[in-house]
């Protein structure tokens, strides 16, 4: 009985995905195969266990602030394109699921739009400012990039003081692992020498009682 | 109707970086408890999360079309796991006792207590380090089809091995799984029914 033809089938039918015809296969082979059966009776139960084991809830607000590093950065950036687009009819819009940017020209009809949602993009560009710590500064191009250039630049500072603490702590298990290993490895060493020690100790003393009853002969 | 993550990966594509967002959202969570499950740590589990989204977010621009989202960043998570595992064993840093028996290096886990053990109550934690013992390839199969939910043809295609390639890992590694934890004297009376047709 080949065993094996049937276990891609017993697998399929395991985790549902298994045809009729599949099913019928492998129901028919169990019947004659207690061997199998039994197996795929213990896979079932095993599969239990296996779901006792959970992942703990991942921390998601933190984990999305922490994906987008310099993220007001970039939409300060995102922001002052936005600005220097406005005038031409790009539409630069912020709204729950975040921003998004629409190019192209605004029929005469729609300039006073534009021209609103330029004054309101000015004035979320100075929000964001504020909200990152600075007075609202100029308008002018240069000063805005100079602006995000030193917020990126604080980010990657902080991001190299946590790896320094990384390292630093990485470098202290190492030595920590290192140490016990030798301490175990030591330990191991003094067992092995006790043993040897005895052995050696009752070789001795076993030869000379062959010995002694040698010479009395 | 449900928008698609091929729809949301076109509107990234197009310029819509909220998308990405709405991706994140919706993987987030299952990509994290996939990443738990291979390397063990939360913390770690949090970190290499973080790497992959990451290294999603900068390659979804170029992200084939006719390509299955889902695959992909599964793919990428397996891949920033295996580089930190790579790493962890090029440390040293596993004592004897995480070894399984073929010689392997498995997981490391930041496993129960000798007393824990001794007492042996906290099936959970048995079958954690029953799957980090598991050969690489085995319990990469293991976790993407019975906590992930994959199909063995999403799985083949993540891991981009052939079905039948698949179906061998999975079954070695119910084999070892079962045999590791009867050892362990766990024999649960739990069956998981036989999904419906």
């Amino acid at each position: 009985m080949d065993c094996d033809a049937y276990r891609d089938q017993m697998l399929d039918l395991l985790y549902g995905e298994a045809t009729d015809a599949d099913r019928r296969a492998v129901e028919e082979h169990h019947a004659a195969c207690p061997s199998c059966r039994e197996e795929m009776a213990a896979f079932r139960r095993l599969r239990g266990d296996l779901s006792a084991w959970k992942a703990p809830v991942p921390a998601r607000a933190r984990a999305r602030m922490r994906v987008w590093p310099g993220l007001a950065a970039a939409a300060a950036v995102l922001l002052a394109l936005g600005v220097a687009v406005g005038v031409g009819g790009a539409e630069l819009r912020r709204d729950a699921r975040g921003w998004s940017l629409r190019l192209g020209r605004g029929t005469p009809d729609l300039q006073a739009r534009l021209d609103e949602q330029d004054a309101r993009h000015r004035a979320e560009i100075a929000q964001l400012r504020t909200s990152l710590g600075r007075e609202p500064a100029s308008t002018d191009r240069d000063a805005l990039l100079a602006a995000v250039r030193e917020i990126v630049q604080q980010s990657e500072r902080r991001q190299d003081a946590r790896l320094q603490d990384a390292v630093a702590q990485l470098s202290d298990r190492y030595e920590t692992q290192r140490r016990y290993d030798l301490a175990q490895v030591s330990a191991g060493l003094s067992y092995l020498e006790g043993k040897a020690g005895l052995h050696a100790a009752r070789t001795n003393e076993l030869v000379g009682q062959v010995l002694l009853a040698s010479q009395e002969k | 109707m449900r928008v698609t993550d091929e729809d949301l990966v076109e509107a990234f594509q197009g310029g819509d970086t909220a998308a990405f967002d709405l991706l994140v959202q919706r993987w987030d969570r299952k990509i994290q408890g996939a990443i738990y499950r291979f390397v063990g740590a939360t913390e770690d589990a949090r970190d290499l999360c973080q790497e992959a989204f990451l290294k999603a977010y900068r390659g979804l621009g170029t992200f084939k079309k006719d390509a299955r989202f889902s695959s992909w960043l599964y793919q990428i998570a397996l891949n920033v796991c295996r580089d930190r595992l790579r790493r962890r064993r090029g440390r040293t840093l596993l004592s004897l006792d995480a070894l399984d028996e073929g010689g392997h290096e498995a997981a490391v886990l930041p496993g129960p207590s000798p007393l824990e053990l001794a007492e042996g109550r906290d099936i959970a934690q048995r079958v954690a380090r029953a799957v980090a013992a598991l050969p690489e390839d085995q319990r990469e199969v293991i976790v993407l089809k019975e906590y992930q939910g994959l199909t063995f043809a999403e799985i083949a295609d993540v891991l981009d091995v052939p079905l039948s390639t698949v179906k061998t890992r999975l079954y070695r590694g119910l084999v070892q799984l079962r045999e590791r934890l009867e050892h362990e004297g766990i024999r649960s009376a739990s069956v998981v029914p036989a999904p419906l047709p």
